[in-house]
């Protein structure tokens, strides 16, 4: 891999970033409302709008606010927050962790569970086991994320009590050090396995049919037909050559996963971005909606860029392309 | 042959029937609905019994009801988008392969802008935004769902092209258009229906999903809708939550189960 | 696997212990930051009303009792207020508390930022100013009547003017470390999970009981009562309708209603017709949907019980104002119909009923109309549909968020009819006039959505705003109410009252913004 084809790539970046950034300011300021009004509740007067209007700077054109955001955002200010009354850049920071904690914490779960599956799947096709985990997945990746969460709170949480409800810590305690990670864990539990379960359900598919490629291919067919086991076939020479394609799809998959981060979030009152949108779409907080918006799509665009170096540099043949 | 390779697949046979179901569902089930899902039918969060076979909701509307009258919703909004997604997808596909060079590249530089828009989050701003409908939904899903198919189109009429009979055509001075349309467009359809398939089940899941961020069309009724309603009584009354999860699960389950059996009968498994 | 490792450690855990004089309560959003005086936002004032005061405080029945006042004076007829601070109030970093402050508070941010304050004060209000260290005077173009009603710490409170002066207040950081003159002073807080207060040893009341309070922020109302349920916590500012009985019946838990609340009080959900619309121009339709409408439905199926069918244009919490002999119109089908046949609205089918010669539609025209509501109240919407529909009418609820049902409805005047939470405030002068004077037809949220104009209604109100006297504002306000009845510009549905519920552990909350300053826990 050369240095000029990352550097070609990172220079798509700009551009692409750029695009994402005019078309969410864009949607945000041409929509139909009114954000002082959602700000100032009942009661106001002509005189107080004006006021709130020229203080966050809704006053100018339109092609100058634009201007003035793109200078902020290269500068890496986000604005001011209209409800919360700080930095925008701050109020979103603030939720980050919890959500990197979420997907971070699914991802990984889902990986370890998947991986193995989709492997014990492919290792007899059209096998009994074959059919049961490929039947479950399918059946997982049809359903939707809120409603595993409903289900999961009626079954676990409500009727037998083994999770807590909703959260991120227990509301009466004064936990600290490990009794706060061990409250934080719990609280975690649920939220990542309806999250992971999505993921379980894509990567479970992928891995299996990757290994159905690879050992289909001449050198394992090979190797299979002068006496290498069944399973060492599967685990040293096909799972490390499928892994490839699996940390693609991760890749790829990173805006859905972090949508579906949102939609967990909100059932389950964990504290993160995806519920920091819905409330700013409730009150109409521009400059969170725009920069939830910008830390998303450059997530997004950052992970694809990382995953194709990571296989260009895995799989020199990319390059070519 | 195809049809009968793909009922012959239990999961095929599976997948027939839930759709089936769902079909029936959004085409006659309002006739038989037992009740008009807006009045008010019977208590206030009354359980499932034989008048209200599905329970109540909190103002005391059947849900059975609801349920019949919401298959419509998912299926006009799984269509619409479907539709505008394989009207763009094979517009924009098929130009850049077949044109290659400069188009091309343009076109595909297009084609990954948008696939970097998180679709998620963009229908989620721009229907808050703008107000909830169906016209909107159906315009935002599909404008951000057609890239993967293009994708598909473009690499397989790249592959055509250097086939055999393409290039007979060329050579015979077949204007570009007709060779689209006559000679790749009917190669490329079991492609783009299996693409579609899968593009179909998760628009179902999308717009159930926007639905219960409480996004979805107020006229219509949704299964999504119906879900979100249940939230706030998930201690009180399962079975608002139960049966219009079941209802969206059925069907995109038996959507994708269908594309499989249709990947699988085409050999691609 | 690591489900069942998860569950097993998860069911072997203890509950982490709690000093039993630390007040848990369940808020429900992150306030962002905690200075009421530049918002009106009720998530900042509840969770912020303990660290202040106001001049005044109001107890349940919203009489004014002393605060940060200790007596007052209603000079020139009730167009100058003077006020007499306490002594030796100390701000909690130290500093001593002063007229400045009021001044500084009034001056550079509520009548700013405020929005309520400067809505309704903002007009009349010439100027407030420091006589003396200790004595504030309040100086209005006309007699003020609803002044003492809005001194209290939830629609004034007084904020340091060292810690404030010479700084943009939206961006200060003090927001988030505030100094208050109130019960509990700021400790800690850690965004999106919880605010804690200990308390202020040096109260000019006396210091509260409760060592401490911790108000810990739980979004879903289902999981609040269930925290309540386990003991997680001890104080909730709202209760869910469907869990009311249960925890009504629960022998750990006590419910209390309250007058007042952050985000308004005596509040009444009010239907409106844009009188602009051509089919509601006619009194008639109007009476006909106010007849169709069965509001004891909306109590038992909306409210779950909570509240009451509202039986005048002014709140029962009003007590003096509220009438109580209007003959509102009742839950009649059958003069619904006979009213919108009489207009021309004719029932052919099953379907809306059709115009025939109905003054201002085109005949043929279905009644059709659409009915706009922020999201948390559409359910209204439903039942109004299903209400609706049995006497032909056909209503199409539409939810939308706050930014844009206020642009829709108040400044473009695009709907034709529209639900609000009308708050009345604690005074008829605070929340009601600006549903009915022709000078709040205005684009304002919560104004006179309506449209409603009269001259005779917009006399009625100033006579009763300028007076003082009780006897007289009370007859005022009935004739108001009466006035208000006959032209049906609305249509009020329900009250919808405050409940609180709070553990059996606890004793002697009040229901201000100061609610736990006078409560003790025992284990």
């Amino acid at each position: 891999m050369t240095a000029r084809f990352v550097a070609g790539r990172l220079l798509q970046v700009v551009p692409t970033v750029l695009v994402i950034v005019i078309i969410g300011f864009l949607l945000t300021h041409l929509a139909p409302g009114d954000p002082v009004l959602a700000l100032a509740g009942e009661h106001g007067d002509a005189a107080y709008y004006a006021f709130m209007r020229e203080r966050f700077g809704l006053d100018q054109s339109l092609p100058r606010q634009l201007a003035i955001y793109l200078r902020q955002v290269a500068g890496g200010d986000l604005g001011f927050s209209y409800v919360y009354g700080r930095d925008t850049l701050q109020v979103i920071l603030e939720r980050v962790p919890a959500t990197i904690l979420l997907t971070g914490t699914a991802l990984l779960f889902s990986l370890l569970v998947a991986i193995p599956l989709g492997a014990i799947a492919a290792a007899r096709p059209h096998g009994a086991r074959d059919v049961g985990i490929s039947t479950l997945a399918l059946g997982l990746y049809s359903t939707p994320a809120f409603w595993v969460g409903q289900l999961a709170i009626l079954g676990l949480s409500l009727k037998l009590g083994i999770f807590p409800v909703q959260g991120m810590t227990s509301a009466g305690g004064d936990s600290a050090g490990l009794l706060r990670a061990w409250d934080v864990a719990r609280h975690l539990a649920l939220p990542a396995l309806v999250l992971a379960s999505q993921e379980i359900a894509v990567l479970v598919r992928v891995t299996r049919s990757t290994l159905l490629d690879e050992l289909a291919r001449d050198h394992i067919r090979t190797a299979r037909a002068k006496g290498l086991g069944e399973a060492r076939a599967l685990v040293r020479h096909a799972l490390p050559r499928a892994m490839v394609p699996i940390v693609t799809i991760v890749g790829a998959r990173i805006g859905h996963l972090i949508a579906g981060a949102s939609i967990v979030e909100i059932i389950f009152g964990w504290p993160g971005m995806g519920r920091l949108l819905l409330a700013s779409l409730q009150s109409r907080d521009t400059p969170i909606l725009l920069g939830i918006f910008l830390v998303v799509s450059l997530t997004v665009v950052l992970v694809n860029l990382l995953s194709d170096l990571a296989y260009a540099a895995l799989d020199p043949r990319i390059r070519v392309r | 042959m195809l049809r009968g390779d793909v009922l012959r697949r239990p999961s095929g046979r599976i997948g027939v029937v839930f759709v089936a179901v769902t079909l029936g569902m959004a085409i006659v089930g309002p006739i038989f609905a037992p009740y008009d899902p807006f009045a008010i039918t019977g208590g206030s969060l009354a359980s499932p019994s034989v008048a209200h076979p599905m329970g109540t909701d909190s103002i005391g509307r059947d849900v059975l009801s609801a349920v019949l009258f919401g298959a419509r919703t998912s299926l006009l909004v799984a269509c619409g988008v479907s539709a505008v997604a394989l009207v763009c997808g094979i517009a924009i596909g098929a130009t850049a392969g077949y044109r290659g060079g400069y188009i091309d590249a343009a076109l595909m530089r297009t084609t990954e802008l948008f696939q970097v828009i998180p679709r998620f989050f963009f229908a989620v701003v721009v229907i808050a935004l703008f107000g909830p409908g169906l016209d909107r939904i159906i315009l935002v899903l599909g404008f951000t769902s057609w890239p993967s198919l293009a994708r598909v189109v473009r690499g397989e009429v790249i592959a055509m092209r250097e086939l055999d009979f393409v290039r007979a055509a060329v050579a015979m001075g077949a204007p570009a258009g007709h060779i689209v349309r006559r000679q790749l467009l009917p190669n490329l359809m079991p492609t783009v229906i299996v693409t579609l398939g899968l593009l179909f089940g998760q628009v179902l899941l999308l717009e159930a999903t926007l639905a219960f961020l409480g996004l979805g069309d107020p006229g219509a009724i949704s299964w999504g809708m119906l879900a979100a309603q249940a939230q706030g009584f998930l201690r009180v009354a399962w079975w608002l939550a139960l049966f219009p999860g079941l209802a969206i699960t059925i069907t995109v389950l038996g959507v994708n189960l269908l594309a499989d059996a249709y990947a699988a009968a085409l050999g691609r498994d | 696997m690591v489900l069942l490792a998860y569950g097993g450690a998860a069911c072997a855990s203890e509950r982490v212990a709690r000093d039993p004089a630390t007040l848990v309560a369940a808020i429900a959003g992150d306030p962002g930051q905690l200075n009421p005086a530049i918002t009106t936002n009720g998530g900042v004032h509840t969770a912020a009303g303990l660290l202040y005061d106001g001049l005044l405080a109001l107890d349940d029945s919203l009489r004014p009792s002393p605060a940060l006042a200790v007596r007052w004076d209603v000079e020139e007829g009730g167009s100058r207020y003077r006020f007499h601070l306490r002594q030796g109030v100390r701000w909690h970093d130290g500093a001593p508390f002063s007229a400045a402050d009021v001044v500084f508070t009034f001056d550079k941010m509520l009548l700013r930022y405020h929005a309520r304050t400067r809505a309704s004060m903002a007009s009349s209000l010439v100027s407030v100013s420091a006589v003396d260290d200790s004595t504030v005077l309040f100086t209005f173009r006309r007699p003020y009547a609803p002044l003492m009603q809005q001194l209290d710490v939830s629609e004034a409170p007084i904020m340091p003017a060292h810690l404030y002066a010479g700084r943009d207040p939206l961006r200060n950081p003090v927001n988030v470390a505030p100094v208050g003159t109130g019960p509990f002073r700021f400790v800690s807080y850690t965004p999106h999970s919880e605010i804690r207060y200990a308390v202020n040893d040096g109260y000019f009341r006396g210091p509260s009981a409760l060592k401490a309070v911790v108000l810990r922020i739980i979004p879903d109302e289902d999981t609040q009562v269930a925290a309540l349920e386990a003991g997680e916590v001890d104080w909730l500012f709202t209760v869910p309708g469907p869990a009311r009985r249960r925890l009504a019946e629960d022998p750990r838990v006590r419910l209390v209603r309250s007058a007042l609340s952050a985000g308004g009080s005596n509040c009444i959900m009010t239907l409106g017709f844009n009188l602009e619309r051509p089919w509601f121009r006619d009194v008639r339709v109007r009476k006909a949907i106010a007849h169709a409408v069965n509001r004891p439905q909306f109590v038992e199926r909306v409210l779950f019980g909570e509240g009451r069918a509202a039986d005048a244009p002014i709140s029962s919490g009003i007590a003096f104002a509220h009438a109580n002999d209007i003959a509102v119109p009742a839950y009649d089908t059958l003069e619904a119909a006979r009213l919108l046949e009489s207009v021309g609205w004719r029932r052919t089918g099953t379907g809306p009923r059709i115009a025939r010669g109905v003054a201002g539609v085109k005949d043929g025209t279905p009644f059709t109309i659409g009915f706009k509501a922020l999201p948390s109240q559409i359910v209204y919407g439903d039942l109004l549909r299903a209400q609706l529909h049995v006497v032909g009418i056909d209503l199409r609820p539409e939810p939308l968020e706050q930014a844009v049902f206020a642009a829709s409805v108040f400044t473009a005047r695009d709907f034709d009819t529209a639900i609000g939470a009308y708050c009345n405030g604690t005074d008829p002068e605070i929340g009601v006039r600006r549903m009915y004077v022709t000078s709040s037809i205005a684009p304002v949220p919560f104004s006179n959505m309506a449209g409603y104009r009269s001259a005779e209604m917009d006399s009625l109100f100033d006579r009763a705003g300028a007076s003082l006297a009780l006897p007289e504002r009370r007859r005022l306000y009935h004739d108001i109410q009466v006035l208000a009845v006959r032209d049906q510009p609305y249509v009020w549905l329900v009250e919808t009252s405050n409940l609180r519920a709070y553990s059996a552990r606890c004793h002697g909350f009040s229901g201000s913004s100061h609610f736990a300053a006078t409560a003790a826990c025992t284990k």
